[in-house]
This record gives structure tokens, sequence and C-alpha cells, in this order.
């Protein structure tokens, strides 16, 4: 075996890099949810691919640019998480139970990408589909570079929220002990409600990423599930820049493995990467 | 359960009844249609025995059952073995997956909950990947046409529908069985409250290990039949993460907490699925599927049998016979004679992260005294408990029990050699009744009595500390006082030699505290050894045969009550703090 | 007893029919099969059912079968092997269909197969993709791929390749493990092996991958004259995507099993093979039925929502099933599978995609696979020469 050329092994780590981001950026959301709020919330892919099916159809068919698709997107998917955590508090639903309740929000939404857009594949041609430029021999595509940039962004910003915000200590107090936050006046199920329409607009990003750079189809709901779950429990539940540290370890590994040895070894990878991560570091996660 | 037939019978009358289906001439699409139901319960009642019974939630149901298909169509398909002889291969194959899996991961305290789910789920892609790309599979599917079905009945279908009923059958009755035995009951502890349960002599890692491997077991051999129902095995539908989500779905749906529940999920899920596949609107069935899953989580949160079988044997329940006899408790002497050493502790260390919490303690315990162990917060009193209780290990030193050394020993072992504790802040076993609280320990402890005479022994204690009103109700219905006592029960019923008490009075009112000084009194009038940690300075002087200061991890002083703490070191550690 | 009732009713039904274009009358005659309406082979299951309406509707224009209309029944197997095989037999026990039709994708057909040997029932499927697997002996492929695709398919692409002046040195072939495409991988090595060309580069990857951009390394660094792609369904565009990326466009490339309406699209793709039986061109389309067909799949299809509208591979498979069906049965006169199975044994049927027959092993005949390229952004079948659409040939970059 030839020992691989740098320009592959460089190139081949840029694309862990970014689909590692794309992870992370689908991860946020779940983190937060999961460690603050106590939901395992599978409906958030199941929302990031209505995304970016609604900026496909905002962008191929009324004629949008992708970016400015947010703007519709965004409120719509806040309220639809507001929404949701007012069901979930309404009901006091347990975290386990939280799985199953959005699992069936998963399927209905399933259904109504097939219903509304057919089974088929969908690819978003966008101006940006083709942009990118060259540093060296590497080629550093726009799309995935933006999606790699938003990820960074939005981690960091929630970060300094939690950390530096009123809004944010109030949010992390109540996550910590909801009894004795209530007692100091926070508004805890104000704040979930929050929480809760934060992350499903995060989903929102996550899907017009989604759409900048993937073929769509309503099946691929679940194909990200197990490798973001991962990057989820590896940075850690709650941990805002975690997910995007986990998801970019995951693609780099996966992306070397392809590189060097086998693309079809790959899953074995980040997989055990995560068993190992829970039998040595289960105390901390 | 109260019934004119016991369950196990119950269950093979049912069998029996629908084994004859093949005979009654129904069209064979109706055994294919039931063999889908049985082969869902199956994997869904195989999954609750860990998961729903322990609280263990396993995501990778899947990854056993594929380990069974892929053995039957390796053993099978290439190697041409009869196909029943494949089958309980299969499920060897993954009950040993299960206990491969368990030994590592069932030894670590905190991987439970969304941790082992998770890991469980990465088990599934693991194997997946590796069975992809060795020869098991590698890439292109084994198929089981050429292989043969055993003529058990006249049709192929028939022969599938009495191994899946077959099948169904064995699993529910060993739902059924581990659900009415020691470790049905160990595991239900479990899923409250591991440490506690293990504590009070549930050997925690055995029956983790054992339930998984039943599980898994049971998993395997129906992917054994089902690989041979589909005929031909791919990798990207065997290890699917829609087939633990569908498993836990079913379960959940029916109610993990009972036996039967998860075959009402499954039997409910396969038809609502199978209901949507003949209609024009698949796409709109799907949603309604979606739709009818949210509604029953969301108004039925225990599932269908958690709702439903509550009332049930409420009603059943049979009332308290009058005048149950009120039988004085049993001594709790142990073999030595009083005064003799119980308990010799020396040269005590444990550090928590470079903080030294004991350094080098050592005390004695006679038999039949109360021994007072005191000390400002922080001084090591818990973290010595928790070493004699053998729930941390400690770093150096021994402890001698009755001439046993049990420094090292698991919990449960210590708590059936003979020591119990109480937990400062009650840990009652939330979801099992009072009695069943008390009668756990019983089981388990010392005393290891059958479950009839443990919940005898349980009503005795609950008599003893006056709770016998309240014997079938929910630890969440009692107020501290009475959880204090059940604590205190809890420990009494293991009929311990030594008896730890972590701050039993912390938190009562000035009448309550009262009402437990003359509960301890009787309790070493029954004989007794008992460490008593307190920091109500009135009931230690009170009750203490001697006292034993600890500081900084290192016991200061020890004698006579009065003597000890008018000693200058004592003094000087406690001056000015409050003594109540 | 079954027979001659079937029989009785066939020859009466057949004098009620004479006058050939008679609305057909008397019980109907029942179809049944099952399709992936949902879950992950949703995507090909519209096309199959279109086919099949569009079929059924000018068959019964037509005068039905028999003089009897036709009823298909058609049930959602959720792509699950399990559910197909159950619903088949629900099929042939409960709803007593007459005729059985194979539902997609290679696990579902295994499990049909299955039910219809246990009810000794002919069953006519259109997308099997590993043929050793069609044990059963009244089980007859409308795709006409041959019994040894993995040997044919490969071979008919390099003498495509080989009328041009550009015969390739060197592969690379990158594959998906998904069983029928990594057969036909596979079988690829071997015949670029014996054809003499160098294999620099063999990569195999887990179906539901979804990082390319290594992939796509790997094989611009290894830069063959020829990548050979075997990606099921969307991996094609996916692989082709993370190419363009890199701004690397093979020399020659093929494609096997691609979603024929994406890739064509894609950037990158122009001048990429593929295979396939049929393309909505002359030569095919002089065939009038075929013409007919086209066009109003072309119209339904628009109507679904389909974003792809043209007939090409699954939808001329499909048309051909039913074909074949219908050809057996008119023929024979016959509801009777034994009837039905012997003489298209014996027979051949002229379909959209051919003249087929089922006289070889597994009753697999010729394999009419054709390749396929994308020329103006458009799929155009180029070789044989006497398939290819006028005036176009086979071009090399």
């Amino acid at each position: 075996m030839n020992f691989p050329s740098w320009t592959l092994l460089g190139q081949s780590l840029l694309s862990g890099i970014f689909i590692g981001s794309l992870y992370g950026l689908l991860g946020l959301g779940l983190s937060l949810s999961w460690g603050m709020l106590r939901q395992i919330n599978l409906a958030h892919f199941a929302l990031a691919f209505l995304g970016a099916y609604l900026t496909f159809q905002l962008t191929s068919v009324v004629g949008m640019d992708p970016l400015m698709t947010l703007a519709l997107i965004l409120p719509c998917f806040f309220a639809f998480g507001v929404l949701m955590q007012w069901l979930f508090s309404r009901f006091a639903i347990s975290p386990f139970n939280s799985l199953l309740v959005t699992f069936g929000i998963t399927v209905i939404i399933e259904s109504l990408i097939q219903w509304l857009w057919t089974a088929d594949y969908r690819r978003m041609d966008s101006v940006y589909a083709d942009m990118k430029f060259k540093v060296g021999t590497l080629y550093v595509p726009i799309p995935e570079l933006f999606t790699l940039l938003i990820a960074i962004l939005l981690s960091l910003s929630t970060w300094a929220l939690l950390r530096y915000t009123d809004l944010g200590r109030a949010l992390r107090a109540s996550a910590e002990d909801g009894q004795i936050a209530a007692a100091f006046g926070v508004n805890e199920k104000k704040l979930a409600l929050l929480l809760s329409g934060f992350s499903a607009a995060f989903a929102g990003v996550a899907g017009l990423c989604l759409a900048l750079s993937y073929t769509l189809s309503p099946s691929q709901i679940y194909a990200w599930i197990g490798v973001v779950f991962a990057a989820v429990m590896i940075g850690g539940l709650g941990n805002p820049i975690g997910p995007l540290v986990a998801g970019i370890v995951i693609g780099v590994a996966e992306a070397i493995t392809m590189a060097l040895i086998s693309p079809a070894w790959a899953p074995l990878v980040s997989f055990s990467l995560l068993i190992i991560v829970l039998l040595t570091r289960a105390d901390k996660i | 359960m109260k019934s004119s037939l016991p369950t196990s019978a119950r269950i093979a009358v049912v069998g029996l009844g629908l084994a004859a289906v093949p005979f009654f001439g129904l069209p064979p699409f109706y055994e294919s249609f039931l063999y889908l139901i049985f082969s869902a319960v199956v994997l869904a009642t195989s999954w609750n025995i860990l998961s729903g019974y322990s609280g263990y939630f396993s995501f990778g149901h899947g990854a056993f059952f594929g380990a069974g298909m892929y053995t039957t169509a390796t053993l099978a398909g290439r190697l041409n073995w009869p196909f029943l002889w494949t089958l309980p291969a299969a499920g060897i194959v993954a009950a040993l997956l299960g206990v491969g899996v368990g030994a590592v991961v069932f030894r670590l305290r905190r991987l439970r909950g969304e941790l082992f789910a998770l890991l469980t789920l990465a088990v599934t892609f693991v194997l997946a990947t590796i069975v992809l790309n060795t020869p098991i599979d590698g890439g292109q599917g084994v198929s089981l046409s050429a292989v043969a079905l055993p003529k058990l009945l006249s049709s192929p279908s028939s022969t599938l529908y009495i191994l899946g009923l077959a099948m169904a059958l064995l699993t529910l009755w060993i739902a059924y069985a581990v659900y009415r035995s020691k470790l049905g009951t160990g595991l239900f502890a479990i899923h409250d409250d591991e440490d506690v349960a293990e504590v009070m002599g549930v050997p925690t890692f055995r029956y983790k290990l054992v339930a998984f491997g039943l599980s898994c077991g049971l998993a395997g051999m129906a992917g054994g039949i089902h690989a041979m129902f589909i005929s031909y095995v791919t990798v990207g539908e065997t290890f699917s993460i829609i087939v633990p989500l569908n498993v836990v779905l079913m379960s959940v749906l029916g109610g993990t907490r009972h036996w039967f529940g998860p075959a009402v999920g499954a039997t409910v899920i396969t038809a609502l699925l199978y209901a949507f596949t003949a209609g024009d609107f698949p796409v709109a069935g799907r949603a309604a599927v979606g739709l009818i899953l949210i509604v029953v989580i969301l108004f039925m949160p225990e599932g269908i049998l958690g709702r439903f079988i509550p009332r049930l044997e409420g009603r059943k329940r049979p009332k308290e016979a009058p005048g149950s006899p009120a039988v004085a408790p049993a001594t709790l002497k142990g073999g030595e004679a009083k005064g003799e050493t119980l308990l010799t502790i020396t040269g005590l260390s444990k550090a928590f992260s470079g903080l030294q919490a004991l350094d080098g303690a050592a005390l004695q315990v006679r038999r039949g005294e109360i021994l007072g162990l005191v000390g400002p917060n922080g001084s090591g009193k818990s973290t010595l408990i928790n070493l004699v209780s053998g729930h941390y290990r400690s770093d150096s030193g021994s402890i001698v029990f009755a001439g046993q050394d049990v420094a090292g020993l698991p919990a449960h072992r210590v708590a059936q050699s003979g020591i119990a504790r109480t937990y400062q802040i009650p840990r009652p076993f939330l979801h099992l009744s009072v009695l069943a609280n008390v009668a756990l320990p019983a089981m388990f402890g010392a005393a290891a009595l059958d479950r009839q005479a443990a919940e005898r022994e349980a009503r005795r204690w609950l008599e003893f500390t006056g709770l016998a009103a309240k014997a079938d109700a929910l630890p969440g219905e009692l107020n501290l006082h009475q959880r204090k006592f059940l604590e205190l029960a809890r420990a009494l019923a293991s009929r311990p030699r030594l008896l730890l008490l972590d701050e039993v009075l912390s938190g009562l009112t000035p009448a309550e505290i009262g009402h437990a000084i003359e509960t301890i009194r009787a309790i070493r009038d029954l004989g007794a050894s008992i460490i008593f940690v307190e920091h109500v300075m009135h009931a230690v002087m009170e009750l203490s045969d001697r006292i034993v200061v600890l500081n900084h991890g290192k016991v200061i002083a020890e004698g006579q009550p009065q003597d000890v703490m008018r000693r200058p070191e004592v003094v000087s550690v406690y001056l000015g703090k409050p003594h109540a | 007893m079954k027979l001659i009732t079937s029989m009785i009713l066939a020859a009466t039904a057949l004098l009620l029919a004479l006058p050939a274009a008679a609305a057909p009358s008397g019980p109907p005659i029942k179809i049944g099969s099952t399709l992936a309406l949902t879950g992950p082979l949703s995507a090909t299951a519209m096309i199959h059912k279109l086919t099949g309406e569009i079929y059924v509707e000018e068959l019964n224009k037509r005068g039905g079968l028999l003089g009897r209309p036709v009823e298909w029944t058609v049930k959602d197997d959720q792509s699950k092997p399990d559910v197909a095989r159950t619903l088949y037999e629900q099929l042939v026990t409960v709803d007593k269909v007459d005729l059985l039709i194979g539902p997609y994708a290679t696990p579902n057909i295994l499990s049909a197969i299955g039910v219809a040997q246990k009810y000794q029932k002919v069953l006519v499927h259109h997308t099997l993709g590993i043929p050793s697997l069609a044990k059963y002996d009244m089980q007859f492929p409308a795709w006409s791929v041959g019994y040894n695709p993995e040997t044919t398919v490969p071979n008919t692409l390099f003498d495509a390749l080989a009328s041009t002046t550009k015969f390739p040195k060197t592969i690379a072939i990158v594959t998906s493990k998904f069983p029928s495409v990594y057969m036909m991988s596979v079988g690829a090595r071997e015949v670029a092996k014996k054809r003499g060309v160098k294999e620099v580069l063999f990569l195999e990857w887990e179906f539901g991958n979804k990082d390319y951009g290594p992939i796509a390394s790997r094989v611009k660094d290894a830069n063959p004259d020829f990548v050979f792609v075997g990606a099921i369904g969307m991996e094609g565009n996916q692989l082709l995507d993370a190419m363009k990326k890199i701004d690397y466009v093979p020399p020659l490339q093929f494609f096997m099993y691609p979603a024929p309406g994406p890739l064509a699209k894609a950037p990158g793709a122009e001048h990429a093979f593929a295979a396939s039986i049929f393309e909505q061109h002359p030569p095919f389309t002089n065939n009038p039925t075929a013409a007919a067909f086209v066009k109003i799949f072309n119209e339904r299809a628009a109507k679904a929502g389909l974003p792809d509208n043209s007939v090409e591979t699954q939808a001329a498979a499909s048309y051909s099933t039913w074909q074949v069906l219908e050809a057996a049965v008119t023929a024979t006169k016959s509801l009777d599978d034994k009837v039905i199975a012997a003489w298209l044994k014996k027979n051949k049927v002229d379909t959209i995609q051919g003249r087929l027959r089922f006289d070889g092993p597994s009753n697999f005949g010729d394999d009419l696979m054709r390749i396929k390229q994308v020329q103006n952004g458009h799929w155009v079948t180029v070789w044989p020469k006497e398939w290819a659409a006028p005036g176009v040939k086979v071009l090399a970059q």
C-alpha cells in the first residue's frame, strides 16, 4: 500500500471537519433540550429535514435566496418548539416518554414530507452550490465552510449566552435544580419554553445547511440519528460547545479511516470511540 | 393476584388454544399475521426482562435479534446445519454477546439511563459494521431459500407459526417467572435505586447480567426463526435503528412495569401498522400511527397496562385479615456473647480525588452496644458508614466483622453477612409498596427468607415501627417522619447483627425525636449492636454506651459519653458549634 | 377441478369478448401485489404504482383479460420483507387473487417468491437484482438482465468503451455494500481484469454512508482512466457532488443503479454512463405501445408531483411485467398457474424493452441491459448501436 498523498489526507481532514460541523450543528439543539430539559427530542432530526425541504421549496420554487429563507423558517420553528415544550410540561412527560412522543412527531413530519414532496430525491440548486476556493492544493467549498462557521457561531454564542447573561444563568440554575431556582424567582416554565424554541430554531438552521450540501429524501431523517447522538453524548449533555467538538472529532476520525483504510470500516471507528468514551468517562457526561 | 387459575396455567391454556389455530382450516395468512405478532411479542417481552424491570433501557435489542438472525443464516444457510439446531445456537450466541457487553458495562456504576441506551446502540452499529465487512455477510446478504424447513405441521406457514407461538409462550413464561421470582424483585429494586438495592443485599451485577443474558438469548432465538421467515438476511435491514425504536415503543406503550405489558403493546402496534397496509392512503396511515402513539403516551404515560392493572389489582387486593397477629419481632441477637467484639476497624483510609476523607481510622464495636459516632461535618462519619456497608472500597485498612474481613467485599455480600444501614435522607424504592420495601431486605439480607416469610417478617417490623397501616401505600405517600421509620424497618427486616444508623433524627420535630429515641432503645433491647451517627447531641448522650469522635478522618477520642465530651480536644473541635 | 372451471370460464369469457374492444364483463380477474409505498424504498414505488395503474386502465379499455375486467390490488409492504411476505400470503389465501405481480427490491421479491412457491403461483417480478437467489421455477423476471448480470453488464459496458478511441487502461471501482449493487461491482472487478484493465483502486462503503469527501479524494489521487461507481439511489449523486467539490471529473465514469433523474441534472455528470433497459427515445419509442405509454406516463408522473417524469428502467421493467402476464394469459386463455408457467418457458414475449425469453437458468433469458450516457443533460442510449438514439454515439471526454 502506498502512503496516501498529503493532499488526500488534507482534503479528507477538511471533509471530516465539515461533516463533523454538521453533526455538531444538528447536535446543538438536541444537546440543549436533552441536558437542560431532560427531553430526548427525536423530532429534532425530522424538524431539520422539514427545514431543509422548506428551504428547497422557497429557493427552487419561490426563488428566494437560501439564506433569506431563514427569516421565514426560524420564527415558525421557534413557535413549534415552544408549542412542543408547552405540550410536554402540560402532560409532565418523562424523558423516555419524550423520546416516544417525539418519535410520533417524527413519523408525522416524515409522512408530511412524503406527501408534499414525494419520496423522490430532491437536490437544491443554489448560487452557492458551486462556490469554492483553493488553499494550496486543497479545495474549500463555500456551503460546507458556511456550515462550519455557523456551527461555531451558534455554539459559541449559546455558550456565551448561558455563561454571561442573566437569562443564561437562570437557565443553567433551573437545569441544575428547578425548585431552588424557582425559589429565587426564576420562571422555570417560561425559560423551558424559550429553550425549546431556540432548540427548534437551531434545527431550522441545520436544515438550511443540509439543503445547501445534501440530497434530500424523507427516509434520510433516520440516517443521522446514531452518529449525532454519539456526538451529543461524547460532547456532554447540555454543553453547547461539546457537540461541535465531538462532531468534528468523529467526522475527522471517520474521514481519516476512509482515507487510510476503507470507508466501510468508518462506522466502527466512530462508534467504538463512543463506546470508549462512555466506558471511561461516564462520570463526566 | 387471586384467581381460579395460576398465571402459568393460564399461559399454557391460551397457548394450547392458539396452537390449535392451524387445525381450524383458516387461510394461512392468519398464521403469518399472528407470527408477526408473536415475533414482536418475543422482542418486546424479552427486552422488558432487563430494560423494563431494571430500568436499563437498551437500544441494542436489534443487535441481539440480528446476532440470532445471522447465526441461523450462517449455520443453516452456509454450513448446512438443520434449521432447528441453529435456534439454540442463535440464542446462545446472542446471550453470550449480551453477557459479554454486560460484563464490561454493568461494572460501571454510572452507565445507566441514556448512557446505557446509547452504548447498546453503538454496539449495534459496531456489530453491523463487523458483519458487513467479514465473510459473515460480506455485502451480498445471506439467502436461506435453500434451507429445508422441518415439517412440524402440514404447511410451512403452520410450522413457522408454531415455532413463533412456542417462542412467544416461552418468553412470556420466562418473563412471568422472573417477574414473580427473587430475581424480578431484585431487578425492580435496581430500577428504583440500584445503590440501595446492592446495600440491602441484592447482587445487582449478577442479576443484571442474568437478566441481560435471558433477554438477549430470547431475542436471538426469535431472530433465528425470523431469518427463516424472511429467508434473505441483509445488514441494512437487520441492524436498522427502526428495530430497537419499535421494541422500546411497544414495551412502553404496553407498560414496562408488568410482565404482560410489552406483549399488549407489541400486539397493538403490529396490528395498527398492519391495518394501514391495505388502505389507499399508506402515507396518511403512517401519520395516523404517529398521532395515535402521541395521544396514547400523553394520556397513559405508564402504558396501557400501567393504566388499567392498578385498578384491577386495587379491586382484587385481599383485605388485611382482621386481628392479624402482631407477633413480637424476632430477636436480633447474634451468636456471640454480649460484650464480645463484633466489628474491628483498623487503619481505615479513603481519599476522594485528593481529599482525605478517612485517614487511618480505627474503632471497635462490641456486641449489644450502641456506639455513638460523632464529629463535625466532613469529619468522615458518612464515609465510614459507606465503607463498612461496602458502598465504597477502602484505600487501605481492614474491617473485620464477626471474624471475617469484609473490606473489599461487594456491598450485597456485606449485607448478607449481617450489616444493615439506614440513609440520612431516606431512599425508599419509590415504585414498591411500603410492605415490599421492607420485605426486600428480609429476602436479600442476612435473614435470606423466602417471599412469604419475608412479607410476614416485614409486617412485624412495620408493626414495630408503627407503619402497619401504611403497608400497601407507596413511599411517596409518607411524610418525612414515616419515611425515616421506613428506613429503620427496612434495616431491621434483614435481621442485622450490626446496624448502621446515619442521622435518623435529622429533620424531625422534638416530639418525633422522642419517639425515635424510644424506638432505638427498643431495638437495642432486642439485642442489636448499633453504630449511631448523629448530630442531635442529647440523643447521642442518652443512647450511646460509648462514643467515638472523628475529626479530619481520624479518631481523636473514644470512651464513655460524659467523659469524652469533656475532653479538651473534643471541646475545641465542637467549640462554637451548636449541638442540635 | 379448478383448472376445468377456469378453462370454462375463460372460454366463456373469450366467446363473450370476441369483438375485441367490447367492454369487459363478468367477475373481475384479481391481480395482487405489494409495493414499498412507505419507508426507505418508497422513492421508487410511486413509479411502479403509476405504471400499474396506467396499464390496468389501458387493459380494461382494450377489453380486459379474457374479456373480464381486471382489478389490481396493491398493498403497502412498508419496505419490509416480513410484511411483504405476510401481505402476499394475504393476497393469495384471503383476497384469493388470481395472479401475482412482484414487489419492489430484492429482499421483498424474495419474500414474495417464497409465498408464490408455497402456493404454486406464478410470480412475474420486475426488480430482482440478484438472479442467483431466485430458486423457484415459476418466478419470471420481467427486468431482463440475464442470469449473470455481474459479468454480462460490465462486458457490455467495456464493449461500449471499446467503440471509442479512449479505452481505459486503469480503473477504480468504488461501491456501496448494498447487496445487488455490490454483486455488480465485484463482477466488474473480474471483467476488468479479464479485459486487461488495471485496477488502481477498489473501495467499499457501508450503505448509508454520509461523507463522500475522502472517497472522492482517493479516487482523484488514484487518477484512473475510468471510475466504476456501484451506488444505489442518491449515493451516486453524493459521490458526484463530492468529486465536483474538489474539481475532479473522471475521464470516464459509470454509475450502477443511480437515481437517473437527479443524476443527469447533477453538475459533473455530463458524459457519465449508466445501464438501462429503456429510454424514451427512438428506437425504443418506435414501438407504438411504448410511445403511448411514455406519453401517458409523462403526464401522470407530472401530475403526481414526481420530480423526474421520464420512462426508464424502473417504469419499463414494471410495464414489461404486465405485458408478460397479459401475453401469457391471453395466449393460454387460462388463469392456471401451471399452464401460464409452462407457456412462458416455451415462448417469447415482446415487451417495450425488447423480446424476452425465460428458458435460461432460473427462467432468466437475455441480458437486455444497454448503456446510456448523459449528453447535454439528458440520458441517451449509446450502446449497443442498434438501440442507440438516432445520431448518437458513445462519447469519451
